[in-house]
């Protein structure tokens, strides 16, 4: 134990607090999931953040359902606020549906083979996003406020986050459009931290970074 | 369900009956019914990892041309508290159908509307 008397004191400091995390767990890697319907912009919000902190976007978006099929993970993203910072991975994973109808697909010009595949791997998807509930640390569940937030899937989640002791953010989306009501959601669910935003055009992102910071640190 | 009957069989289980099966059991006993179309209202609710672990079973059932999943809705109740100071609710009922016969549903509190969808024909329920 000489090496640890002779070391200097800033050294001596970092060496207890890495022992004091490690012994209470706050060396554990975050990873913040993102959960939600699909179509309600977690890809979209999830490219917003990487494109601001990492300059690049994680994952593709369209206007069809279950773009997302598949979860993807983005490594070592770190928001930075004036003296904190937060190193998290990102894990975006595909919208959670209680049913697939692969004739929705048809609508937005995908051939009958297509659809059926898309429907079969976003079956696939939704599997593997509830497993992920198993190993995230937080979740930014993303909610369309143009839509009826008191979906099965938002309840499941939600249930299944607080039955997990796993800390959440809601995610009001897609606030730039007119038929927008986040005031709703605020509503339907006051006991949680709802922070309205358009992942999209990137219109209150400072408000959920504070929120993450505050929430997930 | 026979046939040759044009109907909707629903089956209706009591929290008793339910209590006394493990999660998984719960999970097949419901699914098995609702994929052979028929719709199951249960006394109460399901546990939220009992909510994913359908979810998951449905997922992994699903048949693009003959089964699309499911739809869940529950009719909450008032929680009754020692001093009647708490708001809180608790679920009273639960009902999962086949997704394709679960049609229009409206929901308010202490009202749940359903209309199912029989093919050629409609039957309401409330």
């Amino acid at each position: 134990m000489i090496w640890l008397v002779s070391m200097p004191k800033f050294l001596k400091r970092k060496f207890f607090k890495d022992i004091i995390n490690k012994l209470f767990g706050k060396n554990k890697k975050l990873k913040i999931g993102f959960y939600g319907h699909p179509n309600s912009g977690k890809t979209t919000l999830a490219n917003r953040i990487t494109t601001d902190w990492i300059g690049k976007p994680i994952g593709l978006v369209s206007e069809i359902p279950h773009e997302t099929r598949k979860v993807y993970r983005q490594e070592h993203v770190t928001l930075s606020l004036d003296d904190l910072e937060l190193d998290f991975d990102i894990i975006d994973t595909p919208g959670i549906a209680t049913k697939i109808d692969y004739k929705n697909f048809l609508e937005f010009g995908l051939s009958e083979i297509e659809a059926k595949e898309r429907a079969k791997e976003a079956t696939k998807g939704i599997i593997e996003a509830i497993k992920w509930l198993d190993d995230v640390t937080g979740v930014l569940l993303v909610i369309d406020s143009t839509e009826d937030p008191l979906t099965q899937a938002n309840i499941t989640i939600m249930g299944n986050l607080e039955a997990r002791k796993i800390p959440f953010i809601i995610v009001a989306n897609k606030i730039d459009l007119p038929e927008a009501s986040p005031d709703k959601i605020h509503a339907v669910f006051p006991q949680h931290t709802v922070v309205p935003i358009s992942a999209l055009h990137g219109e209150h992102i400072s408000d959920l970074y504070q929120a993450m910071v505050d929430k997930f640190n | 369900m026979d046939a040759n009957i044009n109907g909707l069989k629903m089956d209706f289980l009591s929290s008793t009956m339910l209590n006394s099966r493990t999660s998984m059991e719960k999970i097949s006993m419901i699914v098995d019914r609702v994929k052979n179309g028929d719709l199951v209202v249960i006394e109460g609710g399901l546990t939220p990892e009992e909510e994913a672990e359908l979810i998951e079973t449905t997922m992994r059932e699903i048949d693009v041309e003959n089964f699309m999943g499911i739809d869940i809705y529950t009719l909450e109740k008032d929680k009754k508290s020692f001093f009647g100071l708490s708001k809180s609710k608790i679920v009273g009922l639960t009902i999962i159908g086949p997704a394709n016969v679960m049609k229009a549903v409206k929901k308010k509190s202490n009202f749940l509307s359903m209309i199912a969808n029989l093919g050629d024909s409609n039957a309401s329920m409330h």
